[in-house]
């Protein structure tokens, strides 16, 4: 027996967390662009979505952050740090993007933890939603997550033909459903229905293939049509580079971290004009090999979740599922310049 | 609510830098001003240990914090040293504060040069322009343990005799047992009677040996490679041979994946290594 939800009910709840908590969901907005926003009520939620045009990321890593102000009075000078973040919930989160989140864990929790971050964590429940299809450009279940994966959910649901399957995951998972008022909530024998499958990478050795490719002509290759028009990164539920400037608004005074890509022209570049990572194919290759040398190392899995989203988000068709699959065929015979 | 939150949180931002004021300002060069630096707090200044080949991000509050090498040395001066060179938008503002102006600073950040271990051997310093900063402290920690310390050479070139960035200590340097220093320049003027020639050929012409001796390098991408290179062919190492990287970042705590030379970091991992380290990463440093 499963727990269930009828689809009207779901929304009764969500608008009954929406009373103590910032709701957070899939919007479609004018231009066809589906984006994980604030609601003021779970009818706003574009629930027949597939996936979001970005990854909802943006709400523990947002693109741009306060980290202090600085306050002048006096001749004194005081930091005053940021706001605490607001209690939410983000309905609707896919399997894939909630290992985004768990993979962005790694460095941002990593010791001394990066206390904004945390606080947008521990602040946050996710309500996952199982994937109803699988779309072309999808690979999750190569990169460690399935379409129907509860591991990084507080709670996922699964549609089916008479509202949701409830599943608990976390006890954050169980303090929500608490919220859920009474009768709601339905027994049934129903199953969840069954998926095609998401597409394959041979991802199993691809770290011990790259250690041995890194001078392969190969990247010069692949980034001669790369218009490090930095898009692969805005739109990766894992990318995390950051840049932190001061913003000077007639006379206030704020330090703020905001995205970066490694493939914008002065990421490397330090001050006096000396770039180490000058050219395009050193820019590109060290997109690669973060992803899937550097990050493996450091943390252990591989830095991708196979949401498709640079695959479908590539003006010239940089498709990691590609580039896996050459590297595999680089082998270990180095084609050296 | 379903959260737990103790709050407060973010007193323990490490993005938040100590408060910190402008004790003096020294114009070292045309272009280069020694700034020494306490924080505010005493306490928190009491508790900033921090050993050579160390940095810390230097904020200009409104235009933005950059990483500086700590150029004093711990218990031997008072409050934090910066050599800094005007070069950018961060280092302008700052040669634009003079003392009593208030800064931030967080740090200390990166390893160290492991002078515990170069105990007992000889240590060759070269150095180029700015790339002297991050040398000065190995050099007066060295004096401060001179018992423990075989010869101390210092070869120091710089564009222009008025380049030459720690001249005010040369007398200190060079009149110490068992110290030599050796000065070069580009260009000279009417009052240089010393070397007029590029470091790299300075090493080779005096030719230490690389016997129980750890040679320590800093300076422009160019002097670092020649260099390198002379020191081989006096039959250093390359573990014998260490220097300290400079890299764009932003956090200093590994975070930002701004600084990674392959698969180090030059905030955590660095920003000293040895060219045995350096030789073994993907990417050129």
């Amino acid at each position: 027996m499963t727990q269930i939800i009828s689809k009207s009910d779901l929304i009764t709840w969500l608008n009954k967390l929406a009373e103590s908590h910032v709701l957070i969901g899939p919007v479609n907005d004018n231009a066809g662009v589906t984006l994980f926003r604030k609601v003021s009520q779970a009818e706003e939620i574009a629930f027949d979505f597939t996936n979001t045009t970005l990854s909802p990321k943006e709400w523990f890593f947002p693109p741009t952050e306060t980290l202090f102000t600085v306050e002048r009075k006096d001749g004194q000078v005081e930091l005053v740090p940021a706001e605490d973040v607001e209690a939410k919930v983000i309905f609707g989160m896919r399997p894939c993007d909630a290992r985004g989140i768990a993979l962005l864990d790694k460095p941002f929790l990593n010791e001394p933890a990066d206390t904004l971050y945390q606080q947008h964590r521990d602040k946050t429940a996710l309500i996952g939603l199982s994937c109803r299809e699988v779309l072309p450009e999808c690979f999750c279940t190569s990169m460690g997550t399935a379409p129907d994966d509860s591991s990084n959910m507080d709670i996922l649901l699964t549609e089916v033909a008479d509202g949701y399957i409830i599943q608990v995951v976390t006890e954050k998972g169980a303090a929500l459903l608490a919220e859920c008022p009474e009768g709601l909530l339905k027994q049934s024998e129903v199953t969840p229905p069954a998926l095609s499958s998401a597409a394959t990478v041979p991802i199993e050795g691809i770290t011990e293939i790259m250690a041995e490719n890194f001078d392969n002509v190969y990247w010069e290759r692949l980034a001669d049509r790369c218009l490090h028009c930095n898009l692969c990164a805005y739109v990766c539920p894992t990318c995390y580079c950051f840049d932190v400037r001061d913003y000077n608004d007639k006379g206030k005074v704020e330090r703020v971290r905001t995205w970066e890509s490694c493939q914008s022209s002065g990421f490397t570049r330090i001050a006096g004009g000396y770039d180490r990572r000058a050219g395009k194919a050193p820019h590109l290759r060290q997109r690669f090999y973060h992803k899937l040398f550097y990050f493996p190392a450091e943390f252990g899995s591989v830095a991708c979740v196979g949401c498709g989203r640079c695959v479908k988000a590539c003006p010239v068709n940089v498709d990691i599922r590609e580039v896996i699959m050459d590297v595999h065929n680089l082998g270990g015979q180095s084609g050296q310049q | 609510m379903f959260i737990i939150w103790e709050g407060k949180v973010d007193s323990s931002n490490p993005f938040i830098p100590h408060l910190a004021t402008i004790q003096s300002v020294t114009d070292l060069t045309s272009d280069v001003k020694l700034f020494r630096i306490e924080l505010n707090d005493p306490a928190v200044q009491e508790n900033f240990d921090y050993k050579p080949g160390q940095f810390a991000f230097v904020s200009a509050f409104g235009i933005g914090e950059s990483p500086f090498c700590i150029t004093s040395v711990a218990h031997l001066s008072e409050g934090l040293e910066f050599a800094i060179r005007r070069v950018g938008t961060v280092t302008n503002s700052l040669h634009e504060l003079e003392e009593g102006a208030i800064v931030g600073v967080r740090g200390p950040y990166g390893n160290n040069f492991p002078l515990k271990d170069y105990e007992g051997k000889n240590i060759f310093i070269i150095g180029g322009g700015i790339g002297m900063a991050p040398l000065r402290p190995v050099i007066n920690f060295i004096l401060g343990h001179r018992d423990s310390y075989g010869d101390l050479l210092v070869i120091n070139g710089a564009r222009t005799p008025q380049d030459l960035v720690f001249a005010p200590e040369f007398d200190t340097w060079s009149q110490s047992p068992n110290a030599k220093l050796e000065l070069t320049v580009d260009r000279g003027d009417e009052n240089w009677t010393g070397r007029v020639d590029l470091v790299p050929n300075v090493v080779k012409e005096i030719k230490p040996s690389p016997e129980n001796t750890i040679a320590i390098t800093c300076g422009p991408p160019i002097m670092i490679r020649f260099t390198l290179a002379a020191l081989k062919e006096l039959g250093f190492a390359p573990r014998q041979i260490v220097t300290t990287l400079e890299g764009n970042m932003k956090c200093g705590l590994g975070k930002c994946a701004r600084c990674n030379v392959g698969d180090k970091y030059i905030c955590k991992d660095g920003p000293v290594f040895n060219f045995e380290q350096i030789s073994s990463l993907f990417e050129e440093a």
